[in-house]
């Protein structure tokens, strides 16, 4: 197992004890010698230049770049992490949970010291998995309604069962998770869970047929992560069978946010209609 | 090496005290933040003579093992009493949760005074002494979750070596973690601390261990250690990844972090 060592051309190659080929995992005999003059010739990306403090895995973007055929150390961090959600429920948002995670991998505990103690980064891989499952939901149910095979929703219906899909996605986690929005709103952490609270809330609009580019663009958002955001508290608290109580109350929401529209409307046009009544007065006074 | 820190073993910790004001305590607690090792790590601790990582470890684990079974206990409210019963029993006796930490060192005095401090403060399971040289460490491979050499890398005369075999037993996805003297780039405080370095510890030295020579040793193997960043590619030369540091007041000391992945 040859891995190819970046900066300095001179460095001698070296075994990597776990990073492993993304290609395929079966194939027992990687290319030795022919790979090793390989690597030589061509230095991959660089990897992004180490700050003091460690660089934070992103979440927007794919994993980092390195030699074609490893995976790189993002990867392997979002492998740790994806194993160590099955053990949020027993030891929550944790570095401990991390290491069980590593564990299962059969890494060292140690590993979990890559990321930062107070498992932020786990619930940020949550979140930005979740996210990801949302908007594949959305992309096949898109294609259905463009296949004819399903009708097109309404935009509310539409809404509600996208904030829907998105919030069960809690419900295995769900003792935790308030635990989890504290940790979410921690100074350091804010820039990227509302990196992702936006990114989900465009999908979603993008989703519903949104097409406008006017300042409509800025109250849906508004609108929406605030029905999102309300609902989720809601969730938090519920105690019903299947958490009926919380799907109503996101009913409710998305029903007065289309009535706000409508009344917008009206009020309006009652407005124009009692100017034109007023004008109509004053030209009878003064006759 | 070795003659130095015969002479040096007894008054090892008198000295760090009044050399760096009491300050070593808090880097090598910082230290140990840092690793923040769970119940059932298995740490290495090399060139660990008197034991102050050890102590520390053990400590920390103890609490963090504490927690851990406070919050299962409080889980247990709804168990019945037979389940209750039968939980305590295995709990009972894992005050650690298996971790252990093996002190390594290269000097037999250094690890004398290390055994009768632990004997003193108290300290007995989960721990064990060892001999043995860095360059060549007595152990099998993939064996530690976690490695550290705290203000001992700088003594070793083949570095690379003893990265090497850092690397070899560790397990994967274990960790480096180094603590130790390193380059101020500060102008300010690098001209204070070198007037202190080198007017103030050797003569500390004679008052307090009756030895100017080895301390003044001392101060000038912190001046030809590599600095930062030096130290850094020559971790990842060994293998690690993610290779990072952390500079504590400035510069003067930096804890060195790699994993084997």
């Amino acid at each position: 197992v040859v891995r190819c060592q970046l900066s300095p051309p001179q460095r001698p190659l070296q075994a990597s004890a776990v990073l492993r080929r993304v290609s395929d995992e079966q194939k027992k005999e990687p290319l030795a010698s022919s790979s090793q003059q390989q690597f030589d010739s061509h230095p991959t990306d660089h990897q992004p230049e180490e700050e003091p403090q460690g660089p934070r895995p992103s979440y927007t973007g794919q994993g980092g770049q390195e030699s074609e055929d490893y995976e790189s150390e993002e990867q392997l961090q979002h492998r740790i992490l994806t194993a160590a959600l099955e053990f949020v429920p027993e030891h929550g948002w944790t570095a401990e949970a991390i290491a069980e995670g590593a564990k299962t991998l059969g890494l060292s505990v140690a590993a979990a010291g890559m990321f930062h103690s107070d498992g932020s980064e786990l619930i940020l891989h949550f979140v930005s998995q979740c996210n990801t499952k949302l908007s594949e939901l959305l992309e096949q149910e898109q294609k259905l309604v463009q296949l004819g095979e399903a009708e097109k929703k309404p935009t509310d219906q539409f809404l509600r069962d996208a904030v829907e899909a998105r919030l069960r996605m809690l419900i295995p986690y769900i003792e935790k998770w308030p635990q989890a929005l504290s940790i979410l709103l921690l100074p350091h952490n804010i820039p990227s869970s509302l990196n992702l609270l936006t990114s989900m809330i465009d999908d979603i609009w993008h989703y519903a047929g949104d097409q406008s580019t006017d300042f409509n663009w800025y109250t849906r958002r508004a609108v929406l992560t605030g029905i999102y955001n309300t609902s989720e508290l809601v969730m938090m608290q519920d105690s019903s069978p299947d958490f009926e109580d919380t799907w109503r109350f996101l009913e409710n929401r998305v029903a007065d946010a289309m009535n706000m529209g409508n009344t917008a409307n009206q009020v309006q046009s009652t407005g124009e209609a009692l100017v034109q009544g007023l004008m109509g007065a004053a030209v009878t006074v003064s006759n | 090496v070795y003659q130095v820190f015969e002479s040096v073993a007894k008054k090892y910790d008198i000295m760090n005290d009044s050399m760096t004001l009491g300050i070593h305590r808090v880097w090598k607690d910082i230290l140990m933040h840092k690793m923040n090792p769970s119940p059932g790590t298995l740490l290495l601790d090399v060139a660990g003579g008197t034991g102050d990582i050890a102590f520390r470890f053990i400590n920390y684990v103890r609490s963090v093992r504490e927690r851990q079974l406070q919050r299962k206990l409080k889980h247990h409210q709804n168990l019945s009493w037979q389940e209750i019963s039968e939980s305590y029993q295995e709990d009972k006796f894992k005050s650690l949760g298996d971790s252990q930490v093996v002190v390594c060192d290269i000097n037999k005095e250094m690890l004398k005074v290390g055994k009768q401090k632990a004997q003193h403060l108290g300290y007995s399971e989960g721990l064990s002494w060892v001999l043995g040289n860095a360059e060549e460490l007595p152990f099998d491979d993939d064996k530690f979750d976690v490695y550290t050499i705290a203000f001992g890398i700088r003594n070793v005369t083949r570095i690379d070596l003893a990265l090497q075999e850092a690397y070899r037993v560790l397990k994967p996805g274990g960790r480096f973690l180094c603590l130790e003297f390193s380059h101020v780039s500060n102008p300010l405080l690098s001209r204070l601390y070198d007037l202190y370095s080198f007017q103030v510890i050797p003569v500390l030295g004679e008052v307090i261990a009756g030895d100017w020579k080895s301390y003044q040793y001392l101060v000038e193997s912190i001046r030809r250690f590599p600095p930062q960043e030096e130290l850094k590619a020559m971790i990842e030369d060994a293998g690690f990844l993610k290779v990072d540091y952390q500079n504590l007041n400035l510069g003067i000391v930096a804890i060195h972090s790699g994993f084997k992945l």
